[in-house]
């Protein structure tokens, strides 16, 4: 038994380790990504002299971020200033615990994965008010609440047009959701309202165009990270592209059938060689939809921050509401 | 019908296209854009903040074009209006041929006596060919004409460029730096010098001194036109100060006696010439 259980611990420590080490080439992927989908939709030929094709661009500036000068304001409080990206960075890194690769490969398989994962996700908001709160800084302060304004009134609707799918598979645990939509056809079918919902407000959680009200590259100052320098302002960019590859990641867990390939799995395809499977279909639909939302970024002006704010609360919080009753009716009326 | 969502979708149609599409960027040092042999750049003359033509007449262009296309007028310090290039270029065009075609007057062109001053040839080459034609010559033989004519007449400058297979631009620009006179003048010229070096030494109560004994200001002439009296920065006889240039001879340091005295030399010297013819 106790053999058992230091297995069980010595498993979670690989895995999580596991997570922290995916988060680097992850965020350096999506940067590198980023620079050159954009690039070519403005018609440029973006970042293409470090490493073949500039495939490096991303990663050269990551180390650059880590050579530079690391300074703390003199009026600032140290040990919250040093704390912030931390608290940013774990809250991505923490959530990505319960996000489903392939059957067998998920860190933790909670059985209320989908509310720890939102529970978690959402501390970020306190990491970027304290990053804001302390940086002795008005700027901050202001940019630090106008983000927690935004994903504090975001993550209602996010939340809520996640409970339809919920019901529909009477299950919080993504492995179970996997598994119900294997049996019954992706819940893109099932919730395509849930899912509009679930993806504009995702997108203004991880604070992506057309809601990056938080750090208006054009137009504001870098909002609550405007103090922060070298590797800190580094945690809080990592975080913010992390958060991204997770959003999209439990986008296609819970609509789009997670690690199911677009036909049916193939039963006989088990263990390790199914896992590899179904690590490459999750990767694939997971970086489609990053790739939306790069494309969108190089599409769609920034919304203006009274916008933002009624979208979430005069429309998709009704909307979701209304889906959540629909879809409650429905289970009840036809006996899903 | 509006449609929401539409224009995003359309959007992000572009977009998309845009993606695959061939890309505008240069790689520069690699890729050189394709340049026609005959391609020379924009010609377009610039202004300043105030609608002021920012060309100073320097002739740098007129320098670099290969084919000596570039030629130019403009007005000097003095507000004279100063033409370096072929009579029919630019407005200049309007030549008499020009009036009669149009059924008017002919009118005479401007600065046209200009174009048709005598110079003694053969006293220039003379000059040119006693430095050996050396470029860095310039300066000396300049110097030599202008103590012939009293100024730089143009078609000596003409004939030194071609004398000197020296590019025209580089002459005339050699001699409109050195302080010379590219205009006529009528009897002597006091300039005096205005540099801050020359007005520590008293160079203003020099000019006062001068002003007072002529009975005329700065930049005017006396009535019998025998004396032009003129402040400039130019002379670069710091040494000397307070420096005073009269035609093309430097003297200094000078005090108001000094002045006074080179001044009555001259008139004392006109004077004997008038009576001597």
């Amino acid at each position: 038994m106790d053999w058992e259980l230091l297995l069980g611990v010595g498993r979670f420590l690989l895995a999580t380790t596991l997570l922290l080490v995916l988060t680097i080439p992850t965020a350096f992927i999506i940067i590198q990504m980023e620079l050159k989908v954009i690039a070519s939709m403005n018609l440029r030929l973006g970042p293409n002299r470090v490493g073949p094709g500039g495939m490096f661009q991303s990663t050269i500036h990551g180390f650059k971020v880590l050579a530079k000068e690391d300074t703390i304001p003199d009026q600032a409080d140290p040990s919250t200033f040093t704390l912030a990206p931390w608290m940013v960075y774990m809250a991505a890194a923490m959530s990505m615990l319960v996000i489903p690769f392939a059957p067998g490969a998920i860190a933790a398989d909670f059985n209320i994965g989908i509310v720890y994962f939102f529970a978690v996700l959402g501390l970020s908001v306190v990491g970027l008010l304290v990053a804001g709160w302390a940086s002795y800084n008005k700027y901050s302060l202001l940019g630090g609440l106008r983000s927690a304004a935004q994903m504090v009134s975001y993550e209602i609707p996010l939340t809520l047009s996640i409970v339809g799918a919920v019901v529909l598979a009477g299950t919080l645990s993504f492995s179970e959701i996997i598994e119900w939509q294997r049996q019954h056809g992706w819940l893109l079918i099932w919730q395509p309202i849930g899912l509009g919902i679930f993806y504009i407000s995702s997108l203004a959680e991880v604070n992506r165009t057309p809601f990056d009200m938080v750090e208006a590259d054009s137009e504001l100052v870098a909002g609550p990270f405007t103090e922060y320098s070298g590797m800190r302002f580094g945690f809080f960019f990592f975080a913010e592209y992390v958060a991204l590859f997770i959003m999209s990641g439990i986008l296609v867990s819970l609509f789009f059938g997670g690690w199911l390939a677009p036909w049916p799995f193939p039963a006989q395809l088990g263990g390790f060689a199914g896992t590899l499977y179904g690590i490459f279909w999750f990767f694939l639909k997971t970086y489609i939809f990053v790739f939306i939302a790069v494309w969108l970024r190089a599409t769609l002006p920034r919304v203006r921050v009274d916008q933002l704010m009624g979208m979430a609360w005069k429309v998709l919080l009704p909307l979701a509401l209304v889906n959540l009753f629909v879809t409650a009716i429905a289970v009840v009326v036809f006996d899903l | 019908m509006a449609f929401p969502g539409l224009g995003i979708a359309k959007g992000m149609a572009t977009t998309f296209r845009n993606f695959f599409a061939p890309k505008v960027t240069r790689q520069y040092p690699e890729q050189r854009p394709e340049i026609p042999d005959r391609w020379r750049g924009r010609l377009d003359l610039i202004y300043d903040p105030f609608g002021e033509h920012k060309c100073e007449v320097c002739f740098q262009c007129a320098q670099v074009c290969p084919v000596e296309a570039i030629d130019m007028s403009g007005f000097d310090s003095q507000g004279n209006r100063i033409r370096y290039g072929m009579p029919e270029i630019y407005d200049e065009r309007k030549d008499p041929n020009a009036y009669r075609r149009a059924g008017l007057a002919a009118r005479p062109m401007r600065n046209a006596a200009r174009w048709d001053e005598e110079i003694d040839t053969p006293f220039v080459d003379e000059t040119v060919d006693s430095f050996g034609g050396r470029p860095e010559a310039l300066v000396a033989i300049f110097r030599a004409v202008e103590n012939r004519y009293g100024y730089l007449p143009e078609r000596a400058l003409r004939r030194i460029s071609d004398r000197m297979t020296i590019h025209w631009a580089q002459v005339f620009g050699a001699a409109g730096l050195g302080g010379f006179r590219l205009l006529p003048t009528t009897g002597h010229t006091i300039t005096v010098c205005d540099c801050a070096s020359c007005r520590f030494t008293g160079g203003d109560r020099l000019l006062r001194d001068i002003e007072d004994e002529l009975g005329i200001r700065a930049g005017e002439s006396t009535a019998d036109g025998r004396f032009t009296l003129e402040t400039r920065s130019d002379i670069g006889s710091g040494s000397l100060s307070p420096a005073l240039r009269i035609d093309t001879l430097v003297y200094g340091p000078l005090d108001t006696d000094g002045a006074l005295h080179l001044i009555s030399e001259r008139r004392a010297a006109a004077t004997a010439h008038g009576t001597a013819s």
